[in-house]
């Protein structure tokens, strides 16, 4: 029995943090990550946590390898961005963020579809936060449609929740067999999971994000689905060849993307393409591999946005077309981003070339050469957009003459210990695979595998240097499949807008009309219906007005005979049908 | 100086060519294993591959305008 649920200890801190005072909160904001580190220290596999709600009993924890492993990552991601967003200002940007890392503890400790649900919703709504604080045009924007996305596949989880309620009687979140539910809940996580075409969310709301908040949202929602996934759908093979496509899409487009945090989003999607491919194989060591590059990308993509936050905070600008000639400026950023496109390209003693080889080794352990070739191919895209590319860019060629503001220490630091561990773990992969969920029989450092990998990096990087040329930014945006619900934006105002308050107004009108009728009416309803009569003589009604004296008993008196002999005589005549028909 | 820098890569790559005629594979053989240099083959047209397919269906296809979408400054 767990005593007390970690999210929980996120939730109370995001309650508590407005109350302490304004100086203290960048500070005390690092006291809930720390706290639920202790918390998962002390946690075992096998413990649960349940609740009564109506007539359900609800898993708010369950604890195991797998939840254990994202748990832990989950909170020492929230405490390197609260080092990084030391020098933050905003509560509600801290209370989001904490919000967010609550959640997202939530959805990956849940044992139940509904408490599954509640965390997943509270994850989308927390994290708009973290869009609409940049308080631009468009990251409204971005964020609307965000939101958008996240309720309609928060809609599909709840929906598909209810449907395997129905079907299996049990709302334990449990691997899935199919079905109906089965398939809206797939389609939900594969939405977070920003599986192509799902995905167009991510990239364009990412770059749109806070300095610090993107750092958050690089972490959370994507692979808080990665476990969704792994635990619900495991061994489902669409989900390989999803992987393997969505790995080589996100770096296709990224090559094409002009803002930096832009390229980095494309990569979310295709490094998030490894472990949806290793989660479709299904096997142990997939799900290891899965799982230890989910935990290498929070940091490493962690690191990397918090680099490129830098180049925009302290610039103001974060497109290529914009950027150049930074390595005078800010050669620490440089150094420390490059620690992280290192990794993320898989160079040997970064975190990258432990967890990436981990997740290939898992399908060429299931012979899938094909799907082998792809995630390579993925890996000489990373390393092109972000080892070479991005930097390049950036921080070489003649100094633009760029106004350069001081960057706070504290990114330094929360840089500076984000890239220590991501080379501690390349150093030392037991490390990593010592919180894996399954037992690990695999070494990392071999002759043939640093050689192929040093190979593909090395003339990856002869390759970009004979097309640099044509791999400068371009200031445009590349179409993707958001244009099916952007471009169309206006028709759809119109549509779901414009006519719907039209034929509002109208019923509205109508309604009134009707309601002024009926009071005119029934002030004389007798007269109204004599009015009606004389209708066909007189173009105009003449409705008796309010004041005037309308009682007139001589008036009145044939008509309401003639009602009363009507009732009666309906009255014999029902008398007389009853006695007849007896 | 230059020089040195230029031939730091092009030894890397000889002694991983060299690494990679010595190394003994895992059991899961694929079909290139036996091929020497084949990382290094796919890193370069793998490399001209991805640029050239992006570019190619961004220039003819998908690369707008930064407006395209209309003024997003705009308040909602």
């Amino acid at each position: 029995m767990c005593s007390f649920p970690p999210a929980g200890v996120f939730l109370v801190g995001a309650l508590l943090l407005p109350l302490v005072p304004r100086r203290v909160r960048p500070v005390a904001f690092l006291v809930p990550p720390l706290a639920s580190l202790v918390l998962l220290w002390t946690l075992e596999p096998g413990q649960t946590l349940t609740a009564a709600f109506l007539d359900f009993q609800l898993v708010l924890t369950r604890v195991d390898g797998l939840s254990l492993a994202f748990g832990y990552v989950f909170a020492i991601v929230t405490l390197l961005g609260g080092i990084y967003a030391l020098h933050l200002k905003d509560t509600g940007q801290q209370v989001a963020a904490l919000l967010y890392a609550g959640s997202a503890l939530g959805v990956v400790f849940a044992g139940d579809l509904f408490t599954l649900f509640v965390f997943w919703e509270v994850m989308a709504v927390a994290s708009v936060y973290l869009i609409w604080a940049r308080g631009t045009g468009r990251s409204r924007q971005a964020g609307l449609r965000y939101l958008f996305v996240h309720m309609a596949g928060g809609s599909l989880l709840l929906a598909g929740a209810l449907i395997h309620y129905n079907d299996a009687g049990s709302l334990l979140f449990e691997p899935m067999e199919g079905g109906l539910g089965a398939i809206l809940i797939l389609t939900s996580f594969a939405i977070n999971a920003a599986i192509p075409p799902l995905h167009t969310w991510l990239t364009d709301s990412y770059p749109q994000g806070t300095v610090t908040g993107s750092v958050f949202l690089s972490a959370f929602t994507t692979k808080a689905a990665v476990y969704a996934l792994a635990r619900g759908f495991a061994g489902w093979e669409v989900l390989l060849w999803a992987g393997a496509v969505m790995a080589v899409y996100g770096v296709v487009y990224a090559v094409l993307e002009n803002d930096i945090r832009g390229i980095l989003a494309y990569h979310i999607v295709s490094q998030v393409g490894y472990m949806v491919a290793g989660v479709g194989l299904g096997t142990e060591v997939a799900v290891n591999g899965a799982t230890a590059h989910a935990f290498h990308n929070i940091l490493c993509k962690g690191l990397l946005f918090m680099g490129a936050g830098t180049v925009l905070y302290a610039t103001g600008r974060s497109k290529l077309t914009e950027l150049g000639g930074l390595w005078r400026a800010l050669p620490l950023v440089l150094g420390l981003y490059m620690v992280g496109a290192f990794s993320i390209s898989g160079f040997p003693l970064f975190s990258g070339f432990v967890s990436k080889s981990l997740a290939v080794y898992a399908a060429e352990a299931d012979h899938r050469g094909l799907v082998v070739l792809l995630l390579h191919l993925a890996s000489v895209g990373t390393f092109l957009s972000i080892g070479l590319k991005l930097p390049y860019f950036t921080w070489s060629g003649p100094s633009r003459a760029i106004p350069v503001g001081r960057v706070p220490w504290n990114m330094y630091l929360g840089m500076g210990l984000t890239a220590a561990i991501n080379i501690a773990v390349g150093v030392y992969p037991a490390a990593l695979y010592g919180v894996l969920p399954f037992p690990v029989d695999y070494r990392p450092y071999t002759v043939a595998h640093v050689s192929e990998t040093l190979q593909l990096q090395l003339f990856a990087g002869f390759g970009f240097w004979l097309l640099r040329g044509i791999l400068k930014g371009e200031s445009t945006i590349t179409l993707d499949t958001d244009w099916f619900y952007r471009r169309p934006a206006r028709l759809v105002y119109v549509m779901a807008v414009v006519y719907p308050s039209q034929f509002f107004a109208a019923v509205e009108r109508l309604t009134l009309h009707l309601v002024r009728s009926l009071v005119r009416a029934s002030r004389d309803p007798i007269a109204a219906t004599a009015a009606l009569f004389r209708r066909s003589r007189q173009r105009r009604v003449a409705w008796p007005q309010p004041n005037a004296v309308v009682y007139d008993p001589d008036r009145y008196r044939l008509p309401v005979g003639v009602m009363g002999l009507t009732i009666l005589a309906l009255f014999v005549a029902l008398v007389l049908w009853l006695l007849l028909s007896r | 100086m230059r020089h040195l820098l230029l031939l730091l890569p092009v030894m890397m790559l000889g002694i991983s060519i060299w690494g990679d005629i010595l190394a003994r594979r895992g059991e899961y053989g694929q079909w290139w294993y036996p091929v020497p240099g084949f990382f290094a083959l796919l890193g370069l047209l793998g490399c001209v591959a991805l640029v050239a397919v992006s570019k190619l269906l961004g220039h003819y296809w998908l690369q707008r305008g930064e407006d395209y979408y209309g003024d997003d400054n705009a308040d909602v």
